[in-house]
Order: structure tokens, then C-alpha cells, then sequence
């Protein structure tokens, strides 16, 4: 495990929830950051993603013209607003805020009214328009009794037929009362930055993840958190801050990290 | 049917119902918490179905590795202790090279082992017509079966007195290669096996081999560095220790100035601070008029390359110089050489006008590289040399490095240190006379002859010519191949104009392949061999190389509780009835010769390769003839071959007594080192190769040499081979340099040469840019849903789609729109594919991310598997080509294409 993992696990260890005394938040340097999609990768695996919906995503922008060309990719997820207006126009209040301060959504309660994905300014709450994994189900082989088939290696891998899920469906969702492992047709899902992670003291996959160090995780309200000396340390940006949603996710420093006046830097969360 | 569905709500639904169950247990958590750790949030009741705490906590961490590229991570597998269902990957924790990152690719490999397309059992073709659009109409058939066609086959070629029309490709290895891939054909007789090497990039170690004379690739020492040229490498994104390079290059960007050469805007370039889109082809112009910069302005490091007597600077545009007046270090030779055969003038502002570069940046980037000298790495990657003309291409960038003194230095460019494996037994006493005769033939990718010098390690036809395989066997020259065992390999979609191999492959009598998937090249097969997956279901080994360090890597059956009981692997260490390659087959193999008179394979296993803790042979250990008890030792024979390989490292009275040890991590017992599955050499040692720290280089003159010399004896040695001169070798192959010729570059020294087009300006306007996929495991993740999901990791692209990525000017020019369809057409071949209007591409060049086009493979890969492909395959446009002196396929600088829209 990198020295970054275990420092920002070691926190998480320690972390109480104190009633509003703990504000969980990430950090994402943008400068350590490859664009490699790890994140996106490791959390569809955690959380059984329907192929599409991506809890971890990204908005790529390419500007300029040749040969003067920025590139720029941004990790997204939910910002886990403290404002959050897709709570706050939840019919049901399915979403609502939780524990830590994240954006926590009742499966039992959503009536799938999409009025969270209208007041979300950052396109993070999906629909499950059909039950997940459709082409699990499906027994069709490529080359007759040569080749598998979805339903095959499902039994094969010890996945009951009726979980909506891949071959290398993860159960680790199962051990969040406040989660269902693999969603289902007509309800809305969100990230929530793993809180089945968390209730075990395990970081989000995504910070896990990502082979940059580039997430750093942690409570906002601790004044000793590798979170708030990094916010420190350099400038923090919000997505879309106008919308006055206060984001619970900040980016540091710049993806195009060269192209920067150099020696503004400081040397990187993992030295 | 949906047992979710809100609109039909029902109470036996699974979880719906063990949410009921815990919502009192939920309920006094809440309460529980104020005040405690957020683990009082875990609710304090679960039901019986679900799982109370994550797999990470309750599964075990099992070591293998991932050969998804080469940087061959040393890795973990989390496997499921419920269902021994493997759950996720991550880097090794023990690496000192990478810890637990891992790349992107390593978690594609659970959608490989669990896809839906792989292939389960063995099969037998049907249909005896061969071809591209004939289904082969495969059945099954038991491996007892196929195993004994195979041998049959075999066994006739002996009898007749032909085993030289046998013939083992390979593509991926571990390190147990040499059974399946060098002993096997041996012993039949046979010396035609060919490696894919010559298309991964052997043109890369050209470069180092004639100049310090390693035929090898490098490893970089960015955490010490302070500049950092990139030459068509994309280290945060494609091959060799990326999980390491990835995780460096925020801090790297911190402390060094990196600048990447490449005609379109790479990973890598997107972070950087200087992108030389260099006109494809002219890469050896920029890295010329750098050394013209550096030894101009004595920017050069005196302690490896000398100095003037004087300390008067005479390297002066346009003036050669008196190599009387030059004193070289000990450590280098032939500046003088280079300087008077190719450097004097070398200008900016002519490799501006070749490379379409500003020389304001070449000066730039050569001042602010040597400056940073030798804490400064010139790092090559396939993109400059792969090239007709890359081997001289290769040398000049690699010869950077020597002049700024960054050779094996801090900061600069290392190799590995040694390593504690051993090699496996070999056969040479097992190979009959049958055998002998056959391995007297020439081999079929005809390497060694005038037009393919491929001087490995300075040896004329020491190296292969992958792709020329498939010439030699469309032409029988030098003679037929009857039988062909291929593994690990997609030789039908992996070769430039791949297209041959579908014709060559269609020509072969018997083939028999050992794949994951029923791909492009098994379409071609008599009998297809469904393979383990690297990282989950086999033994092997491979190494990684970063940060200083090498580390031997195991791979092992990860699914099996005991994996040194072959029982245990063959019931629980599989998800379906596939063996290994490299190992079980060759043994299997053995056994069905022997039954058929031909006992040499067999003896050769049984006698050599026992239990080397035990000391027990297969037979002690697993006696039977039926056929179960043949896989069970099949199995034992792929694990002894582990151990005997890796003997040194775990048995110490070996390492002592028998073996002479390099030095590194040690284990006491077998059981110890396979549970942590990786191994550290010692650290590299900075400069301890320099002759004036008492190294040497391994060179024929034993110091880093400027004027090619070693390359000189080599090509000296191969035109003497063919009775002729070095300028017929060079003309016939394809090169500019000549010997003591005032109008050429000379034949020795790194050079520019200018690039050879694959076709005529006119009717191919533009240049293709290939680059493969950040999510392409070496043409194997094509069938992954997640590679193609998020394929938008490679800039320019979109999720799921195949694109041709054109500079908005060009496309404006042709009338060409954002998602317009186009084909892109070459001399020898047209694919269909998407336009990309993108600012990241040179105008003048199309660009295309290298990975789509499978047409057979799996659902996902294919738009319709056996019939219709998924985009369009670059190699189908790219020609067989090559960089004749290191026999490497050529994809890059020389490729023309039209494009028009569809």
C-alpha cells in the first residue's frame, strides 16, 4: 500500500463521528492525476455498475489549436454538496443529507421522480431505467459448447442467478444497511463516497484506487487531516462554484501541471 | 424478469428483505455512534444472506502477477473466501518499485478471467476449408483427443524425416517459456520458433546495443531526475513499470522539466511542459541538431566524453574537427567521429525545416536537457525507430544520454541488476539424430539473410523477423510448415498487414493454437486449446524493473486454497477445463508421444525435473497411465519447473553452493517465497558500469562508443557472411548511411536519415499515426466491456467508439465533419472508421489508437463475431515493413494513407 493509502487510512481509523463534527471531503490533485481512468475502473468494480453508469467519471476538454493544445481531464463524482439541491427537492427525502456529511440515498424511499437528476448541476445522479446486467442473464453462447456463456460463468463464480450482477459481482455492499448491492429498475443511485468502505474503515475505492496518490480523503473539520493541509497548500477549486452548492470535492494545482511556471510547485503527497 | 422492480414490490425479494431484518440493528447504530468511530455506523445486526464484513477483510490477498503489458507488475489478487470468486487486483504491497498501485489495465483482468467468451474446453475444426469468412465450425473434443491429433501429426513429421516443418509462435511468455517455446521444437526437431519480439519493439534496443552494447530496454530513474525527453514513449500510459512512471509524474513535473517528442498529443504530452510534435519519420533530425546544441555550446559532460586539450571549444557549425585536439574520458569514444561524420552541421534550423519543429524549441529543450545533465534522461520509445530507418534513430537518441553523462547514472538511464533465477533444465542430451538434422534448417522468418541483417547483439540473423514468418510460409522458403503450435499470440491481427497471416495460416495443414479466446488467428485452427489466464489460474514468472530494483514475480493459481497440490489447482484453480501453455500441454504432449514410440520429451521431463525440494520425479509423485493422472502431473510439472527456475531464491544451500549469487532479498523455504510471491535484486549501483569507476560497458571495445564501432564489426560481419560490401547490406535494406561517402551519412555513427515512405505522397497524403490503447493488454482487452467503456483515457477518444482523429484544418480542407464516416486507405489495405476533428493531431497526419478492428475474439470486441468487425484494425493499412538491421516491424513515421468519407 502506498504511503499516502496508509496515511489517509490511519486518519480514517481515528476519525469520530461526532454528530455534525465530522465533514468528509476529497481532495483531488489534478497535478498527480494521469487521466488514467483507474478510478472510474475500481468503482464500477466496488459497486457493481451497470456498464455506462459511472459513479466515477470525468469531463475532458481539449483547447487550443495545434500546436499550442491544452489537455485537461477532470475526476468526477458526487460533491456531496453541503447544500445539496437534489435533497433538498427529494419529494421523499430519500436523498438526504447523512452522517459525515454525505449525500446519502434511501433505495426504499426513491420513488424514481428524477427531480434529484433536474437539481443536480452536476449530472451525478443516474436512473436505472432497467435492472442492472441485463446481458448476464443471458445463456447464448459464442461458439456452441466451446465458448461460455453470461449465465455459465456466473454459476461458475458462485453468483446466485438472481443478483443483477457480473460474473465478478462484489459483495461488498451488502454490508451497508443503507445500500443495496446492485440497484434496480425505476430508482436513482449516486455516489456516496463508498460508505460501505467507510463504515469498515476502508477508503473509498477510488482514492484506493488510483495508482497517482492523487485522492486525498479525510475529515474537513479535523485541522490536522492531510485534507486541510493540502487545501492549505495550494489554491482549491469547486466545479460550477456559482451554483453555491458548496461541494464537499475540491480540485488542487492543474492537470497540465507542466505547463505551469515551474518551481511553484510543492513537492507531491507522496514524497 | 426484474426481482427490483418498485412497480412490483415484492416481500421474498432478497435484499428488500434483509433490509427488513436490519432495520432494527440499523436503527441502534445511529444511536450508537454520536460520539464514537465511524465504524459504529456498521449495523449491529446482519441478515443471514448478506455478508457482514467487505471481502478485504475477510479474503486473502494472493500473490501473481499481471502480464497485461510488460511492465509485468508484481501483483495481489483478492479472492473471495466464500466463493474463491477473485474480486479485485492491485500491485504488489512488498514492491519497492510500485507498492500496490497498478495501472489501469491490471483491473481490467477479472473481465478476462469471467468473460463470457472464453473459451472452456478444447475444440476440433469441422469444416477443412480455411479462410476469413468460412466458419470453421468447431466441436468438442476432449483434451485426451486433441492431444493425441497433435501428436499424431508430430510423429509423422518425424517419420518423414521432416520435423523442420514444425513450427511454435509465441507471443506473451512467462519465463517458463523455453519448455513449449525452445526445448519442445528441439527435441522434435525443429528450429523454426518465432517470438513476436520483432513486433514489440526490438528497434528500441538497438539504440543501447551499439552504443553501450546492451540489447535490452531500460529502466528510468525519474525520482532522481531533472529533465526528462520523451521520444515516442507515453511512460504514464503505455508499457514498462507504468504503474511506477504514473505514480512519480506529479512529483517529477515538481522537480524536472519534461518534454515529450511525438506528432500527437500522448498522455504523457498532456502533463508536460514542451510537446515537439515532430512531422512523423523525422525524429533523428531533432535529436541530431540537439547533440549540434550541446557540444556547440559545451553544454557536454567532460567526465564521460572528454575534452578539448586545451579547454578551447572547437565544435563550431559547419567545422569539422581535429580529433588530435580532443582528449576522450575512458569512458567513451568517437565524439570527434560524430561531430565530423554527422553533427557539424546539424543546425537548428535544419532540423526545423525537416521536422517541422521550431528551432527556438530544439535549442530550447537540448540547453535545458544538458543543463539539467547528468540528472537528464533521453528516454526511447517505439515510435522514432520503428521506422525503416530506425535503427540509426535509435542510436542517436540513446547516444544523448552519453553526452550528457546520464548513462546508468543517477537520474538517468539504468538496467536491471542481477537476478537470483536460474535457467530451466535443458534437452540437449535428449535431441535424436531426426532431430539433429531438422534444426541444421534454416529458420522460416529467414533472418540472417542479406535483407535481414537483425543484428541482435551484434550477431548477423541473431534476432527475429516476426512478421516475415508469414512470407516464409506463403512462399514454403525455406520450406513448408505442416504443423504449427501456436500460444499466446494473435499473430492473424497483431502483424502489420495482417492480412498475410490470414492467408499463411490458411495454408498450413494442422494448426493447433492454445488461446483465452476464440480469436482472429484460432478462426484459422484445426484444434483450438482453451489456455489458463496468466494471472489467476497458472505458474509462471516474470520481473518487473523501476525505481532501481528488478524483482522476480510469481505467478500462481490464485483460486486454489493449496496451489502446490496439483489436485487442488486442477479442481478449484480453474474456472474451466484449461491448462497451460507453456507447461501441462508440452507435458501432456510428452506422454502421447511416448505412447506413439518417441520417448525423448517425456524422458527429458521425468529425469530433469523433479521435485527439487522433495527430489521426487513426476512419475514418484503421481504414478498412473490414465489420463487424469497425466493432467495431476502435468500440473506438478508446471510447478517443479517454478521451483527449479526460481531455486536459487528460496533454497539456501542452493544459492550457497551451486549457484553464483547476485546478491538480494533471500528465502528460506520454498512455501515462504510463493506466499509472498516477489523477489528484490540489490539496489542498482550508479555508474558502476563506467570504466573510470572500473566497469565496462559491454561494447566490443568495452567503452560507450559515438562512432559505432561495435555496430561497424556487426555489419562488417554480416556482408562478410554474404560475400559482399556494408553499403550492398545497407542499400539492399533499405538505408541512407554508406561507407566513406561524402553525399551519404556515414554507415556507423548515430544519423538522421530521412524517412521512407510506404507509399507516394500524391496518392497517400497523409501520415498514420498508430499508437496502442492505455486500456490495450498487448490486443487481449478488447473483449473487456471496461476498455471499452472508458476508452476515453486515450486522448482524442470517445467511450466506445474507434476514431480517426484529423487536425480540424485538414478536415476542413476535405470537407470532412466531426462524426463523419471515412475509410483510411493505404497501398495495401482500407479500414472504415469515425472522424475526429481534434486539435491534438498534426495536420498532415491522421491519428488511431491501435486495439480496435477484432472481428472474431468475443462479442464485445467484435460487431459480429466471425462475420463483422468493430471498427476498423490499424495493421490492416499498415504494410510489412521493416527496420532491417534489428528485424523489427515497421508501424510508425513511414505509413501514408488517404482518408475520404464513406
Amino acid at each position: 500500500m502506498s504511503s499516502e493509502s496508509e496515511s489517509l487510512d490511519a486518519e480514517l481509523e481515528t476519525t469520530t463521528l461526532d454528530g455534525e463534527g465530522v465533514d468528509l471531503s476529497m481532495v483531488i490533485d489534478l497535478q498527480r492525476c494521469t487521466g488514467c481512468g483507474a478510478c472510474n475502473i475500481g468503482c464500477a468494480q466496488e459497486n457493481n455498475l451497470q456498464e455506462g453508469m459511472a459513479y466515477s467519471s470525468r469531463i475532458i476538454e481539449t483547447n487550443g489549436e495545434f500546436p499550442n493544445v491544452s489537455y485537461e481531464y477532470t475526476p468526477t463524482l458526487c460533491n456531496q454538496c453541503d447544500d445539496a439541491p437534489c435533497a433538498e427537492g427529494c419529494p421523499t427525502s430519500a436523498l438526504h443529507k447523512g452522517k459525515g456529511g454525505i449525500t446519502m440515498h434511501d433505495h426504499e424511499t426513491c420513488i424514481g421522480c428524477k427531480s434529484c437528476m433536474i437539481n443536480c448541476p452536476y449530472d451525478e445522479i443516474h436512473l436505472n431505467e432497467e435492472d442492472p446486467h441485463p446481458t448476464w442473464e443471458s445463456e447464448e453462447a459464442t461458439i456452441e459448447s466451446g465458448t461460455a456463456s453470461a449465465r455459465a460463468v456466473k454459476d461458475r463464480a458462485g453468483v446466485d442467478d438472481d443478483v443483477d450482477a457480473p460474473a465478478y459481482y462484489n459483495p461488498n455492499r451488502e454490508v451497508s444497511e443503507t445500500e443495496h448491492p446492485t440497484r434496480y429498475k425505476g430508482i436513482v443511485e449516486k455516489c456516496n463516497f463508498c460508505v460501505h468502505r467507510l463504515e469498515r474503515d476502508e477508503l473509498p475505492r477510488c482514492v484506493e484506487e488510483c495508482p497517482c496518490e492523487a485522492r486525498i480523503f479525510g475529515d474537513r473539520n479535523d485541522p490536522d487531516s492531510t485534507v486541510n493541509e493540502v487545501l492549505a497548500k495550494y489554491n482549491p477549486d469547486v466545479l460550477k462554484a456559482d451554483e453555491g452548492t458548496e461541494p464537499s470535492v475540491n480540485y488542487v494545482r492543474d492537470y497540465n501541471g507542466g505547463s505551469y511556471e515551474r518551481g511553484t510547485g510543492e513537492p507531491g503527497l507522496g514524497d | 424478469m426484474s426481482q427490483h422492480d418498485t412497480t412490483d414490490d415484492d416481500d421474498t425479494d432478497l435484499w428488500i428483505g434483509r433490509r427488513d431484518v436490519m432495520k432494527a440493528g440499523a436503527v441502534g447504530a445511529v444511536a450508537a455512534g454520536l460520539g464514537s468511530s465511524l465504524t459504529s455506523l456498521t449495523p449491529l445486526a446482519q441478515a443471514e444472506d448478506g455478508r457482514t464484513d467487505l471481502v478485504e477483510h475477510t479474503g486473502d490477498w494472493r500473490p501473481s502477477t499481471c502480464a497485461g503489458c510488460t511492465s509485468w507488475c508484481a501483483a495481489q489478487v483478492l479472492v473471495d473466501d466464500e466463493t474463491d470468486r477473485v474480486l479485485r487486483t492491485r500491485g504488489h504491497e512488498d514492491s519497492r518499485i510500485h507498492g500496490t498501485n497498478d495501472c489501469p489495465r491490471q483491473d481490467l483482468g477479472i473481465q478476462q478471467l469471467y468473460d463470457p467468451d472464453r473459451i472452456t474446453q478444447p475444440m476440433r475444426r469441422t469444416n477443412p476449408e480455411k479462410g476469413r469468412d468460412v466458419d470453421p465450425e468447431f466441436e468438442p473434443i476432449s483434451w485426451e483427443e486433441a492431444i493425441g491429433e497433435i501428436a499424431d501429426r508430430i510423429m509423422e513429421l518425424r517419420e518423414n524425416g521432416e520435423p523442420e516443418t514444425f513450427m511454435v509462435t509465441r507471443g506473451r511468455y512467462t519465463y517458463l517459456r523455453p519448455i513449449l517455446y525452445s526445448y519442445l521444437p528441439q527435441i522434435i526437431g525443429s528450429p523454426n520458433n518465432i517470438s513476436h519480439s520483432a513486433i514489440c519493439a526490438e528497434a528500441e534496443k538497438f539504440g543501447p546495443m551499439y552504443t553501450e552494447g546492451e540489447w535490452s530496454y531500460r529502466q528510468y530513474d525519474v525520482q532522481q531526475s531533472r529533465y526528462v525527453l520523451a521520444w515516442g514513449a507515453d511512460p504514464i500510459s503505455a508499457n514498462r513499470q507504468v504503474s511506477h512512471y504514473s505514480n512519480e509524474f506529479g512529483d517529477l513535473l515538481d522537480r524536472a522539466t519534461v518534454a515529450v517528442v511525438e506528432p500527437r498529443l500522448s498522455s504523457t504530452a498532456t502533463k508536460s511542459d514542451e510537446w515537439l510534435p515532430v512531422e512523423p519519420g523525422h525524429d533523428g533530425a531533432l535529436a541530431s541538431a540537439m547533440a549540434h546544441v550541446i557540444l556547440r555550446d559545451g553544454l557536454w559532460n567532460r567526465e564521460f566524453v572528454g575534452e578539448f586539450e586545451d579547454g578551447e571549444n572547437r565544435f563550431v557549425p559547419g567545422e569539422r574537427v581535429d580529433p588530435e585536439t580532443f582528449e576522450e574520458s575512458e569512458n567513451s569514444r568517437g565524439v570527434i567521429e560524430w561531430w565530423n561524420e554527422e553533427l557539424y552541421d546539424k543546425e537548428p534550423e535544419w532540423a526545423a525545416d525537416e521536422a517541422g519543429v521550431p528551432a527556438e524549441q530544439i535549442e530550447r529543450v537540448a540547453t535545458g536537457f544538458a543543463e539539467a545533465g547528468p540528472n537528464a534522461i533521453s528516454w526511447l520509445g517505439g515510435g522514432p525507430c520503428m521506422q525503416v530507418r530506425g535503427s540509426y534513430t535509435a542510436m542517436a537518441i540513446h547516444a544523448l544520454n552519453g553526452l550528457v553523462g546520464s548513462v546508468g547514472n543517477r537520474g538517468g538511464t539504468l538496467y536491471a541488476p542481477s537476478t537470483g533465477v536460474e535457467d530451466l533444465p535443458a534437452p540437449d542430451e535428449y535431441v535424436d539424430e531426426v532431430a539433429e538434422a531438422g534444426l541444421d534448417h534454416e529458420k522460416i522468418d529467414q533472418r540472417g539473410r542479406l535483407e535481414f541483417p537483425a543484428l541482435k547483439d551484434g550477431e548477423s540473423g541473431g534476432g527475429v523477423v516476426t512478421n516475415n514468418a508469414a512470407d516464409g510460409i506463403l512462399d514454403e522458403d525455406p520450406n513448408e510448415i505442416e504443423v504449427l503450435i501456436s500460444y499466446w499470440n494473435n499473430f492473424a491481427f497483431s502483424n502489420p498487414e495482417s492480412q498475410r497471416w490470414e492467408e499463411a495460416l490458411a495454408e498450413i495443414p494442422f494448426h493447433a493454437t492454445i488461446e483465452t479466446h476464440a480469436s482472429e488467428t484460432a478462426w484459422f485452427a484445426d484444434v483450438v486449446l482453451p489456455a489458463t489466464h496468466h494471472q489467476f489460474e497458472r505458474w509462471g514468472q516474470l520481473r518487473s524493473t523501476g525505481a532501481g530494483y528488478r524483482t522476480i514475480n510469481l505467478h500462481t493459481p490464485v483460486m486454489a486454497d493449496d496451489p502446490d497440490d496439483p489436485e487442488d489447482v486442477l479442481e478449484n484453480g480453474r474456472l474451466w477445463d484449461v491448462k497451460t501453455d507453456e507447461t501441462e500441454i508440452p507435458y501432456l504432449l510428452a506422454e502421447a508421444l511416448a505412447d506413439r514410440g518417441f520417448e525423448n520429451l517425456l524422458a527429458f521431463f521425468e529425469t530433469e525435473y523433479p521435485d527439487p525440494e522433495s527430489g521426487r520425479s513426476l512419475r514418484e509423485e503421481i504414478p498412473g497411465d490414465d489420463f487424469e493422472s497425466r493432467e495431476l502431473r502435468a500440473q506438478a510439472f508446471s510447478r517443479n519447473a517454478l521451483k527449479l527456475r526460481t531455486r536459487p531464491i528460496w533454497d539456501p544451500d542452493y544459492r550457497e553452493n551451486e549457484f553464483d549469487w547476485p546478491g538480494g532479498e533471500e528465502f528460506d523455504d520454498w512455501v515462504e517465497f510463493r506466499e509472498r510471491g516477489i523477489w528484490h535484486t540489490d539496489e542498482w549501483e550508479y555508474r558502476h558500469r563506467w570504466p573510470s569507476e572500473g566497469g565496462e560497458f559491454d561494447t566490443d571495445t568495452g567503452v560507450f562508443e559515438f562512432d559505432g564501432e561495435t555496430l561497424r564489426n556487426a555489419l562488417e560481419g554480416h556482408a562478410e557472411r554474404h560475400d559482399t560490401d556494408v553499403d550492398t547490406v545497407l542499400d539492399v535494406c533499405n538505408y541512407q548511411g554508406r561507407v566513406d561517402d561524402p553525399d551519404a551519412p556515414d554507415a556507423f555513427v548515430p544519423h538522421y536519415e530521412e524517412p521512407y515512405d510506404m507509399g507516394d505522397e500524391d496518392d497517400y497524403p497523409f501520415n498514420f499515426v498508430d499508437y496502442k490503447d492505455r486500456l490495450n493488454r498487448e490486443g487481449r482487452s478488447a473483449n473487456t466491456p471496461w476498455a471499452q467503456e472508458f476508452n476515453d483515457v486515450n486522448p482524442g477518444d470517445e467511450p466506445g467508439k474507434d476514431l480517426a482523429k484529423i487536425n480540424p484544418r485538414d478536415a476542413d480542407r476535405l470537407g470532412i465533419e466531426d462524426g463523419d464516416e471515412i475509410s483510411i486507405r493505404s497501398p495495401v489495405g482500407e479500414i472504415e472508421s469515425t472522424a475526429k476533428l481534434w486539435e491534438g493531431v498534426r495536420p498532415g497526419t491522421v491519428a488511431k489508437t491501435w486495439g480496435q478492428g477484432h472481428w472474431a475474439y468475443g462479442r464485445v470486441a467484435s460487431d459480429e463475431f466471425g462475420d463483422e468487425a468493430r471498427g476498423g484494425s490499424n495493421n490492416v493499412v499498415i504494410g510489412a515493413e521493416y527496420d532491417r538491421l534489428s528485424g523489427s516491424s515497421v508501424f510508425y513515421g513511414d505509413v501514408r494513407v488517404d482518408i475520404e468519407t464513406r
